[in-house]
């Protein structure tokens, strides 16, 4: 597999005969690689659930943080190289609060999806272009993000390391997509109540995990207007409603 | 001052349209208020020349009407004036419609709420008798009529002395 694609897989500014670009294909192959994370939307919100991989017992698990908070209306869950969303969540932050520095509103999430797209895609530039300050490789992290817009309500959207956006009812990423989609499809309802959406998102996610489930190893957030990050008890008593 | 209304004029009229690029929906009359004071706020030192008020439509549908001073500090009121004549006109207003305190709920524009014609007539009337005695106010007024229809120009014309 690697000799048939020789020397064009090396820069990101080189398409290859066939017209791909390697690298960026090589992005989105990380992001299997990452622990599971699916959003599923309703009327009512928009529920986030993520897994966390508790690799050791000496580990703190509240650290590991794989759903974020970029501004009242907007959460996002990332799978893939964890370190990148950070770039990508701090970006979103700033054109947020920028947002409602200029206009008073909160951001509609479109604009800030476009935004992180926007510098999901400046891979490919100089030190002196944009002002990007000159990226190496493109992003290896996909992001689910979920938020409530003042016009069209609640929102879904995936973004990947190609600059690509898309807007979805239900999705999944990570090492357990594939599965996790499959699951998906054949349960989810537009119809749906935030609780039922909750259910879903970890049933499904149960479904593809290795572990067991447990208040400590998934992160549960929801949408509803505003962001909000399940604590312990909350995640517990989801759990128990599976 | 006319070169400075024109240059802001312009300078909304563009952003406006890159609103609509960027966020794909007009920039409501809120959003156009905080501009306007961060627009004004940006000249802190150097001024535009110019006295504002934005008028527009907000989120419910409700009037709003925001009027500021010189360096962008402003605040969302029922009824408002600016310019030469506003020391003649703003007291009639408050005679007439009375403002509301801003911590009553359910909001109101004014105590006096009027309808649309008795509105539009009311500041016919502030026009023509600040038209007496303002030197600067006169020849003519242009009102616009802000609904959820549309905007409807309608010209008045003052004394021509």
């Amino acid at each position: 597999m690697f000799l048939t694609r020789s020397e064009y897989d090396r820069g990101v500014n080189t398409f290859s005969p066939e017209g791909r670009l390697f690298q960026v294909e090589y992005a989105i192959e990380a992001i299997k690689l990452g622990s599971t994370a699916i959003g599923v939307a309703t009327s009512e919100g928009v529920v986030l659930a993520v897994e966390k991989r508790v690799t050791s017992p000496l580990l703190e698990p509240s650290s590991i943080q794989k759903v974020a908070e970029i501004d009242e209306h907007i959460g996002c869950a990332m799978s893939g190289l964890t370190a990148d969303a950070k770039t990508l969540i701090d970006h979103a932050r700033a054109e947020t609060q920028s947002h409602r520095f200029s206009y008073n509103e909160p951001m509609p999430l479109e604009s800030c999806t476009q935004s992180l797209c926007d510098l999901a895609l400046q891979f490919g530039e100089d030190d002196d272009e944009g002002g990007g300050g000159g990226m190496s490789r493109p992003f290896g992290v996909a992001l689910l993000i979920a938020g409530w817009d003042r016009e069209a309500g609640p929102v879904l959207y995936h973004t990947d390391p190609s600059g690509t956006y898309v807007k979805y009812r239900c999705m999944a990423i990570g090492s357990g997509s594939e599965g996790a989609l499959t699951a998906l499809q054949e349960h989810f309802k537009p119809e749906m109540t935030l609780a039922e959406a909750e259910v879903l998102a970890l049933s499904t996610l149960k479904q593809v995990m290795e572990e067991k489930v447990t208040a400590t190893n998934v992160d549960i957030a929801k949408v509803a207007k505003n962001y909000h990050l399940y604590n312990q008890d909350e995640v517990e008593a989801v759990i128990a409603r599976l | 001052m006319q070169a400075d209304m024109k240059a802001l004029h312009k300078m909304f009229m563009s952003r406006n349209v890159t609103y609509q690029h960027s966020h794909g929906r007009p920039m409501s009359c809120p959003a156009t208020a905080q501009l306007l004071s961060n627009t004004l706020y940006h000249r802190r030192f150097f001024p535009f020349y110019t006295f504002n008020i934005c008028a527009g439509l907000d989120e419910e549908g409700r009037g709003a009407v925001y009027t500021y001073d010189a360096i962008g500090s402003y605040e969302r009121t029922g009824y408002s004036c600016q310019g030469s004549g506003k020391d003649l006109m703003q007291p009639v207003l408050d005679n007439q419609l009375k403002a509301a305190s801003p911590l009553v709920l359910p909001p109101r524009n004014s105590v006096t709420e009027l309808p649309l014609e008795q509105a539009v007539d009311l500041v016919k009337d502030a026009f023509v008798s600040a038209g007496e005695r303002d030197i600067y106010t006169g020849d003519n007024v242009e009102i616009l009529i802000i609904t959820k229809d549309g905007i409807k120009r309608e010209e008045l014309e003052l004394k021509r002395d």
